[in-house]
């Protein structure tokens, strides 16, 4: 039994921003030059034999516009069906049961169940709910970066030069502190993400639920049972199934 | 390779500015704004009370500049110019304030960063134009390691001199001809806040990224080869027998 997690437009905006994320983020590191540069100048030099020196800042100001557009679009558009269910979803912190959750995880992960009853851990996770603790941080840090990042992008690609609408040099040089701020934030966090999501044990039906919207209903009450029993006491699972979603297809 | 300097006797200039106005002309500045300038300082020495001294951008060696700007729009070609590229420059000023002799500027209608570049991005090829219409002469410009220029055979036959702002460190190129005056610029900081907390700040990223990345890569590899799931299934398996055990050995004292 299937049971689903994600709708369409947030499977695709998923995809949309992840696909954005890291050309932007590769493409900004390139921008930077001497010792503002954290890759190395290789890094630069590959970008820049790509795109060109111009080309670069047009390709990151391009791609920057599209995400910033096609996100307040699904914003306006998504507010009250989906972007606000996910605000709550991710804020709803329990900060000790989530630290037990990424402590337990972690040491499952590096060290093994075996180890961790041999140092007298209790390998079991305290249960999680829609999100599991590290999600949540992780959703928290991309929301609170990507606005910054958003807002300082556009205040340099369109508040700056020579439009009567620019903005001051000292605002601009803030703009780029905060902006590279932010990247460099998620740089530290998006490969542990994409572990989490794509390569950690167990997770693979969670990563399949990325591309299909369904998640097996054994791995819901696994990995997420506080959800499965919301879903369970609100009578939602007898609701949209996969099988249900595929028959109204092919009668459709 | 051409090594372009620019050498100025400031003892012959007369302060008739014609070499900041054939700047403006030539390069499109507008008024209120200069790539040069003529100082004038209160001296004794002189017979009309001042000494002069025509300035423009030092093209630096090791700018400050090139390291403040965090898009590359503006660096030091081989040739020893520094140059600014108008379509990566984002206007933020860092550059600006990094230059201790104040040679920049931001150009109000382009919203970039502009300064001498010895007239290469108006006229390339040309003589610049403050040198063009001195009439005293006082400014040379040429490539300092071909012998035959005019530049080369000055600088062998006189003592050139730098100025540098106190504290900056600065490495100009531009120098005048056995004395100048002042023989200082007053203290300039060659910091360009806040864009200078980029770079340790990148340093954090390298480091932590780079830790992350390597942890990230030994979990990877762990799991490939003892995976914690396998492990898990073993704890059961060793659970459920430890309870068959003591079940059955219940059932032998019953």
């Amino acid at each position: 039994m299937m049971i689903r997690r994600h709708s369409r437009s947030a499977i695709f905006m998923h995809w949309f921003n992840a696909v954005c994320w890291l050309f932007l983020l590769f493409s900004g590191f390139a921008l930077l030059v001497g010792d503002m540069q954290p890759i190395g100048q290789w890094w630069r030099n590959l970008w820049v034999a790509l795109f060109g020196e111009r080309g670069l800042l047009v390709a990151h100001l391009l791609v920057g516009s599209v995400w910033v557009a096609v996100y307040a679009i699904y914003i306006l558009t998504s507010c009250r069906r989906e972007v606000l269910p996910f605000l709550r979803e991710i804020l709803h912190f329990k900060p000790a049961s989530d630290l037990v959750w990424c402590f337990r995880k972690g040491l499952w992960l590096v060290l093994g169940p075996k180890v961790m009853l041999k140092m007298g851990v209790d390998p079991k996770l305290p249960p999680q709910g829609f999100y599991n603790a590290g999600q949540r941080m992780v959703a928290v840090l991309a929301v609170a970066a990507s606005i910054g990042l958003a807002i300082t992008g556009v205040a340099m690609g369109y508040f700056s030069g020579n439009v009567s609408w620019a903005l001051g040099e000292n605002a601009l040089l803030w703009c780029i502190v905060v902006h590279f701020a932010c990247a460099g934030v998620m740089a530290i966090f998006l490969p542990v993400h994409i572990y989490m999501a794509a390569l950690a044990p167990g997770e693979g039906p969670a990563l399949r639920s990325m591309f299909t919207g369904f998640v097996p209903q054994s791995h819901a009450q696994h990995h997420n049972p506080l959800w499965f029993a919301s879903l369970k006491a609100a009578g939602a699972l007898g609701g949209e199934t996969q099988e249900q979603h595929s028959n109204v297809a092919q009668k459709g | 390779m051409a090594r372009y300097i620019m050498l100025i006797n400031s003892e012959h200039c007369m302060d008739c500015k014609a070499c900041v106005v054939a700047c403006q002309q030539r390069n499109g500045v507008p008024y209120g704004f200069h790539r040069n300038w003529v100082h004038e300082t209160k001296s004794q020495a002189s017979a009309c009370g001042f000494k002069f001294q025509p300035g423009a951008c030092m093209h630096c060696e090791d700018p400050s500049c090139v390291a403040a700007c965090p898009t590359g729009a503006t660096w030091k070609a081989r040739d020893g110019v520094v140059h600014i590229d108008r379509s990566r420059c984002i206007g933020c000023g860092s550059c600006i304030e990094a230059c201790p002799y104040h040679a920049r500027f931001r150009h109000p209608l382009t919203g970039t960063a502009d300064k001498c570049d010895y007239c290469m991005g108006s006229t390339p090829g040309e003589t610049p134009a403050c040198v063009a219409v001195c009439p005293m002469h006082c400014r040379t410009f040429g490539d300092l390691d071909d012998p035959s220029s005019a530049v080369a055979k000055i600088a062998a036959t006189h003592k050139l001199v730098h100025i540098v702002p106190k504290g900056s460190g600065a490495r100009p190129t531009l120098a005048y001809l056995e004395t100048t005056t002042p023989a200082s610029l007053p203290a300039a900081s060659t910091v360009s806040h806040p864009v200078e907390a980029i770079r340790p700040f990148s340093k954090v990223v390298t480091w932590v990224g780079g830790a992350v990345l390597a942890a990230l890569a030994g979990t990877f590899v762990r799991q490939l080869v003892k995976p914690s799931e396998r492990e898990d299934e073993e704890i059961a398996a060793q659970a459920k027998k430890t309870e068959a055990a003591s079940a059955r050995q219940e059932e032998d004292k019953a």
